[in-house]
């Protein structure tokens, strides 16, 4: 079954999606060899570990694109793709989901911020008018190939005109044809509720820490009526200060030898499919 | 490329739109080569020129002319694909390509054709902020990185020529090298930029833009005058006519094309492309047993000692 159909249908089915956010094809990886049913890749993610910059707008399609396909071809669970603007019009837009398309995501999410854009959690984002951004949904809709792909309207405006307008917005894009709609930033968990209320769409809610919404668990926003959940810094967050500290000690002890049981070549490649390999190497490449 | 433009009265840069026809400029004895975006999005993606090749393909395109020729390369890097934070990495990747120059636009993202109608320009401001950081940005890893500020301000929704030669006036200040007013429609209107801006100008010969002759360039006053889309068009003809004559005449079409593209100067299409060079790389560089496949072999036998064959050759 389609990457598409098998979210599609996860959408239907009762329970809240959980996706991780990945950054690149290890975490990837490690979300699904962790048992969840669903990845998102994160496109602030993509930005800090494939370019070492921040989120400001600089990765280009081709870069986020190139990115999902990655992610998406070594894991077999759904990717959700961060899509930023798409970026530009609505001309880009139909690029970029027949891109992202063939990069085999089976859903991104478009926002509604000015390109170029910035991360949803800091200060500065300006939105479009509604109705701009409306038919960028729209011609989203009307060009994806494959009419399974997920498609997901953000809207960007509570920090920028209020709750209000963010709920108008969301409902706006819904009749738009956005399958699934992502009010980006609520400040409280009240707000997380109304959203939940007067939006008639399927939700997703985005789990920051240190971001502007409060931290709630799966089963509370779940109760609250979120169908997707997203939480898209918990791999890269747990690998900073990991990385950080490894090397502090490295510089410290001169070694990485932390008398601890160390990863090895075989440790580290079997997290990333050495099996797999080595099956399709025995079967087809082995000496007879 | 500086160098270029110190001891030339004009410099005329044709388009290419690849490295193939980068490299026939070349072989036809340009010692500059221009890549055009609209060229680029037509022959990479068979997209029009709307703004919807991204930055990573417009540079991958120009890595690939840099590399294939050693005329220097100016490139178009459209609007810098964002704002002025958009503009520092856009320089910066394109220093990165091995292009001699770019040149940025003020126009409203997306951007399109400089000589399709429906543009919009940026506010003064805003733009000078771009060129400012993209001064700023190849002062720092290259200073003889050639920028030519264009700006769309003549034939844009509500703008004027007086309004585009204050701007090109205004871009210069900044730190652009060379001013690009894009689309002048007579030849009065090129002969008030020549004199109203304040630097050396970059002349779009294409469009709705008058034609001059090199002396007449030279006598206006203009330091470098691209021809953007001669070749493409040139390709696309000659292709359709052959397909269409593939399709109508049958396969014997092709022998008879071929008979006559070997009396072509570039008709030693081997040659051309490069083979030489790579057996006297296999010569020079792989023990000798290799070059025994040459012997009793069937096909093109490269020339062991001629030179040709693109840049890089030894």
């Amino acid at each position: 079954m389609r990457a598409t159909t098998r979210l599609r249908q996860m959408l239907t089915a009762p329970g809240i999606i959980v996706a991780p956010g990945a950054y690149d094809g290890l975490s990837a990886r490690l979300i699904e060899a962790a048992g969840y049913h669903a990845v998102y890749m994160t496109g602030a993610g993509t930005a800090a570990s494939h370019l070492g910059q921040p989120d400001l707008g600089l990765a280009t399609l081709t870069e986020m694109a190139t990115h999902a396909a990655h992610i998406a071809s070594c894991v077999s669970l759904p990717v959700i793709a961060d899509a930023d603007t798409g970026y530009g019009n609505a001309l880009n837009v139909v690029r970029t989901v027949r891109e992202y398309e063939r990069a085999g995501v089976a859903g991104l999410h478009l926002e509604d911020q000015v390109a170029p854009k910035k991360c949803g959690h800091i200060a500065g984002k300006q939105i479009v008018p509604a109705r701009e951004f409306a038919d960028k949904i729209r011609a989203a809709v009307e060009y994806r190939t494959d009419p399974d792909l997920v498609v997901i309207a953000r809207t960007d405006a509570r920090a920028v005109t209020g709750l209000d307008d963010a709920i108008e917005r969301g409902n706006l894009y819904a009749e738009a044809g956005a399958d699934v709609v992502f009010v980006e930033a609520p400040q409280t968990e009240d707000e997380l509720q109304r959203i939940s209320h007067e939006v008639k769409a399927p939700l997703l809610a985005n789990m920051v820490p240190g971001g502007r919404t409060p931290a709630l668990k799966t089963s509370e926003l779940e109760r609250l009526g979120y169908k997707i959940v997203i939480f898209p810094a918990v791999c890269l967050g747990a690998a900073i200060p990991a990385m950080e500290r490894a090397l502090a000690r490295l510089r410290e002890a001169e070694t990485d030898d932390d008398g601890g049981r160390p990863m090895g070549p075989m440790d580290i490649f079997r997290k990333v499919g050495f099996d797999w390999w080595h099956e399709v190497e025995r079967r087809f490449a082995s000496p007879s | 490329m500086r160098g270029l433009l110190a001891d030339r009265p004009t410099l005329f840069v044709p388009g290419c739109y690849n490295a193939l026809t980068a490299r026939i400029l070349e072989h036809a004895g340009f010692p500059a080569v221009y890549m055009s975006g609209y060229g680029t999005a037509l022959s990479l993606l068979g997209l029009p020129d709307a703004g919807l090749t991204t930055a990573t393909e417009m540079q991958a395109n120009a890595r690939y002319i840099a590399s294939a020729v050693s005329a220097p390369v100016i490139a178009d890097a459209d609007d810098g694909y964002g704002n002025a934070v958009n503009v520092i990495r856009t320089v910066r990747e394109y220093i990165g390509t091995g292009v001699a120059g770019i040149h940025l636009e003020d126009q409203a993202l997306p951007k399109r054709c400089g000589h399709v109608a429906g543009r919009r320009v940026i506010p003064l401001a805003e733009a000078v902020g771009k060129y400012r950081a993209a001064d700023a940005i190849r002062r720092e890893l290259d200073p003889d990185f050639v920028l030519v500020a264009r700006t769309d301000a003549r034939g844009a929704h509500g703008g004027s020529l007086d309004e585009a030669i204050r701007r090109a006036n205004a871009y210069l200040e900044a730190g652009a090298d060379l001013a690009f007013v894009e689309g002048p429609t007579s030849v009065e209107e090129v002969r008030r930029i020549c004199r109203e801006v304040k630097g050396p100008i970059f002349y779009n010969m294409t469009g709705v833009s008058p034609r001059f002759t090199l002396e007449q360039m030279q006598e206006l006053g203009i330091t470098i005058a691209i021809a953007p889309g001669a070749l493409l068009r040139a390709t696309i003809q000659a292709a359709y006519d052959l397909a269409v004559a593939l399709r109508e005449d049958g396969p014997l079409a092709e022998a008879a094309f071929s008979e006559q593209f070997r009396k072509h100067p570039l008709g030693d299409l081997h040659t051309f492309a490069g083979f030489d060079r790579v057996r006297r790389w296999e010569e020079a560089f792989l023990p000798p047993e290799e070059l025994e496949k040459y012997e009793r072999s069937v096909g093109h036998q490269p020339s062991r000692d001629t030179s040709g064959g693109g840049a890089g050759a030894p």
